[in-house]
């Protein structure tokens, strides 16, 4: 009698306490056969597709699932090119695939749906008799990203740190439109609010216009003031393939010297007060690096181009300023290492020029402010410079200049162990650079421009070298270097020592 | 009650765990020190760079040029300044008259209440001293409370009136015939077109909507400034405050040449006179004269201004 009852209780059992090792292997188990038969399938479209990929086809449909706030008239500019009813020559299967393909990863592009966009191929049915053989209906899945996003968090940064919240309104009127505000309070950037209108132009993710109002109030310790800022522009960015790309923007910004220091220098005491600046720039980059932090090979090229207060722009400043940016990088071979050692050389130059113009139609050319000219020094630029700490002084005050020209050579070595796989590096840098202001030629700026890049060559440029370390984080690049100045002017900043750098884009 | 001396001794055991800390922690942050500094060979290295220095850059071409004598920052503008011309703001020429009175020399720069460490013109840069990078307290700027005792430590005879009337009238300045003076500047549309906004507005920026924001900062600013003192703006009452005002400077000064019968000028007279020469003076193109009309009626006060400009601003 006994023994019925007792297997009885040991399946009630059995079942009861599941063994959690049992299960794991059954969970694992199904997902074997799951994934075997997902390559399996796979295995079998591509069979299909190779075996068929000369078929001649006629996309007769695309139909887009999961989507219901995008705009019929915004995938139509996408689709309809590609329609069989658009087309006068068919596709061979592959091809049709290919534009499927390429279709879908225009729509990711777009940044509103969730990544994996999946394409579904169906065959329309016979009995429809509008429906000819060799018609092929395309069925694309995807997701929407949340309309609405709000982020807040905190920032550190190149010396300063920050709080920020963000709130992003995606695909407004269904058409990849989007608000962008931001709020953001640090230590100097002491306050920034933003709001950014983007919209791709026809459809194509390739071209932008972005429309955007700012107020923001930094504050410049390395020239004792504050600035704050009020403006608005708009800017139209487009993109002419293998990795360049161009944009043209308009902004309107009247700036405010103000919050001056006590020990302020007269030189920006003489500046304080307010200015407009009307201006139109042109920016190109070409960037063919395979890293943006630590490139093993190629080049990246980069010029900004800004014309102000000229003509019609108006304003209260009026100059051309030109800035160029290059940098390039080889792999260096390691004699007994196969492949790439790790080990590059990678060079910058960049340079820029602010050549003084009168506003409007006048005809006395305008000397620039404080905050027209550029800066340099500081540890994305210059290393072994303070921020600001080359070019002209006034006291304590870097006041900027109007022509510089800066280089660096740096040899980036991946540690011992480590290996190259990893996104430490050991660097070996010497940079030079030279900040002057434009000589005072009375009103001859042709002739003042000309003796001061001439005055470029006199003697050795400011110069440091060290040695240090760069971590390639995802989305920025550290430096730690232990840097030495060898050559300056009275009155330069160096920094003797270490110095920490935090930046996207170093020399 | 009975919660406090537990506190008490709560408080007390804080501090004496406190006190026991202490030593600890600075002997840490010495540790600390130890370890931050240079060590010797380091501090060698650090001495032998930079290898070599080269003169100093320019200064770009806006940067002021040094001068021997100290810089007095007023509303003006870039000839005026050059010339040494009165300031068209009464505060400023109120410190202009007196440094002028007290044979301070200074050179004039035209400039906005930005530049101000105080946020308010005027203010007196003292002249560079011989070294560049000297950043000691000499070069700090000195604002206009400070001016009186700037002129006397530089060797000026500074006259202070012990007229016990002295404040009294002062205050009748500084209020009543302030107070018409903000009216009638920012706030009377006519003056404020005429007069302020060339002189205020129009030298700021070129652009219309920063000319009229600054505009409405202007005149929101002289509003807020008037009912400080009032609850409510009474135009006739400004007015004829300032007109009562004026009679009793008229009186005292009476036939004198300076007031409180003194000898020289005094500030007193500087800042009698940053009014009345404003008010008088034709090339600010009042629309609306009222106030300089009150002003005209007393015709001593104006041969005190016509003396005070002749003597102590070369005509």
């Amino acid at each position: 009698m006994a023994s019925p009852v007792d297997p009885g209780d040991d399946l009630f059992d059995s079942l009861r306490k599941t063994d959690p090792k049992k299960l794991d292997e059954q969970a694992k188990a199904i997902v074997e056969k799951d994934e075997a038969l997902r390559l399996k399938q796979e295995q079998r479209l591509r069979d299909l597709i190779q075996s068929n990929s000369t078929l001649p086809v006629t996309i007769s449909s695309i139909r887009l699932v999961g989507v219901r706030n995008t705009r019929r008239s915004f995938l139509d500019r996408i689709f309809n090119p590609i329609i069989g009813a658009n087309r006068d020559t068919p596709y061979t299967l592959s091809e049709a695939l290919q534009e499927a393909g390429s279709a879908a990863d225009k729509l990711r592009r777009f940044d509103i749906y969730h990544d994996g966009i999946s394409i579904s191929v169906d065959k329309p049915p016979q009995t429809d008799p509008s429906s000819t053989p060799t018609d092929i209906d395309i069925y694309l899945q995807a997701r929407e990203r949340g309309r609405v996003s709000l982020k807040t968090g905190t920032d550190l940064g190149n010396v300063e740190g920050s709080a920020y919240g963000n709130l992003l309104w995606r695909n407004i009127f269904g058409g990849a439109e989007s608000i962008n505000l931001n709020a953001s309070a640090g230590t100097r950037t002491r306050s920034a609010y933003q709001a950014v209108f983007d919209t791709p132009i026809l459809s194509d993710p390739d071209k932008r216009l972005s429309i955007d109002v700012l107020a923001s109030s930094t504050h410049k310790p390395w020239a004792s003031h504050e600035e704050a800022l009020k403006g608005a522009g708009a800017k139209f960015s487009w993109a002419t393939g293998g990795g360049s790309s161009h944009q043209i923007a308009y902004t309107g910004m009247w700036r405010q010297i103000t919050g001056l220091a006590g020990t302020a220098s007269p030189t920006v005491r003489s500046d304080a007060g307010d200015s407009v600046k009307s201006s139109i720039t042109h920016t190109w980059i070409q960037d063919q690096r395979d890293n943006p932090f630590i490139p093993q090979r190629g080049y990246l090229l980069k010029t900004i181009s800004e014309i102000a207060g000229w003509g019609p722009l108006r304003g209260d400043v009026a100059f051309w300023k030109s800035e160029l940016e290059t940098s390039a990088a080889i792999p260096i071979p390691v004699p007994g290492i196969k492949g790439d050692s790790g080990v590059s050389f990678t060079t910058g130059l960049r340079a820029g020029m602010l050549y003084p113009l009168s506003v409007g139609f006048g005809s006395t050319p305008q000397p620039s402010r404080i905050n027209d000219r550029f800066q340099l020094g500081g540890p994305t630029d210059v290393r072994g410079f303070k921020m600001g700490g080359l070019g002209p002084r006034d006291g304590a005050d870097a006041v900027g200049g109007d022509i510089f020209a800066a280089a660096s050579a740096n040899l980036l070595m991946p540690l011992p162990r480590l290996g190259k796989d990893t996104p430490l590096r050991f660097q070996l840098f010497a940079n030079a650079g030279r900040l002057l202001a434009l000589k005072d030629r009375g009103d001859n700026t042709q002739k003042s421009v000309y003796d001061t890049v001439a005055q470029l060559g006199d003697g050795l440029p400011s110069l440091a070298a060290g040695v240090g370390l760069v971590y390639a984080h995802p989305v920025a690049r550290f430096e730690l270097n232990f840097s030495l100045p060898l050559v300056m002017r009275r009155g330069e900043e160096a920094r003797k020592g270490l110095q920490f750098g935090v930046g996207i884009n170093f020399l | 009650m009975p919660p406090k001396p537990r506190d008490k001794r709560g408080a007390d055991e804080d501090s004496s765990a406190g006190q026991s800390l202490a030593p600890a922690l600075s002997r840490q942050s010495r540790k600390f020190a130890n370890l931050f500094a240079i060590p010797p060979p380091v501090k060698a290295l650090f001495d032998y760079v930079p290898v070599l220095v080269y003169p100093p850059n320019e200064l770009p071409r806006r940067a002021p040029k040094p001068a021997k004598i100290p810089s007095l920052y007023v509303f003006s503008n870039k000839e005026d300044a050059a010339a040494g011309r009165p300031s068209f703001n009464p505060s400023c020429l109120k410190w202009q008259a007196f440094l002028n009175i007290a044979g301070v020399k200074h050179r004039l720069v035209h400039s906005s209440n930005h530049a101000s460490p105080t946020g308010a013109l005027p203010f007196l840069l003292p002249a560079a001293s011989a070294s560049t990078s000297d950043t000691s307290q000499d070069t700090y700027p000195i604002p206009s409370n400070k001016l009186v005792k700037y002129a006397e430590d530089h060797g000026a005879s500074v006259e202070e009136s012990s007229n016990l009337r002295y404040e009294a009238y002062q205050a009748l300045l500084d209020q009543r015939i302030r107070s018409a003076w903000l009216y009638t500047l920012y706030l009377e549309p006519l003056n404020f077109n005429a007069v302020a906004y060339p002189l205020y507005v129009s030298s700021a920026s070129t652009n219309p909507l920063v000319r009229a924001s600054i505009s409405h900062q202007l005149r929101a600013a002289a509003e807020a400034e008037l009912l400080k003192h009032s609850s409510i703006i009474d135009i006739d009452d400004l007015y004829s405050e300032a007109d009562k005002a004026f009679e009793a400077l008229s009186i005292l000064l009476g036939e004198d040449t300076w007031f409180f019968g003194s000898e020289k000028p005094t500030l007193f007279d500087a800042s009698i006179f940053a009014y009345t020469h404003l008010l008088l003076d034709d090339s600010m193109g009042w629309k609306e004269d009222k106030l300089s009309g009150a002003l005209r009626r007393r015709e001593n006060l104006a041969q005190h201004q016509e003396r005070l400009l002749v003597r102590y601003f070369g005509g």
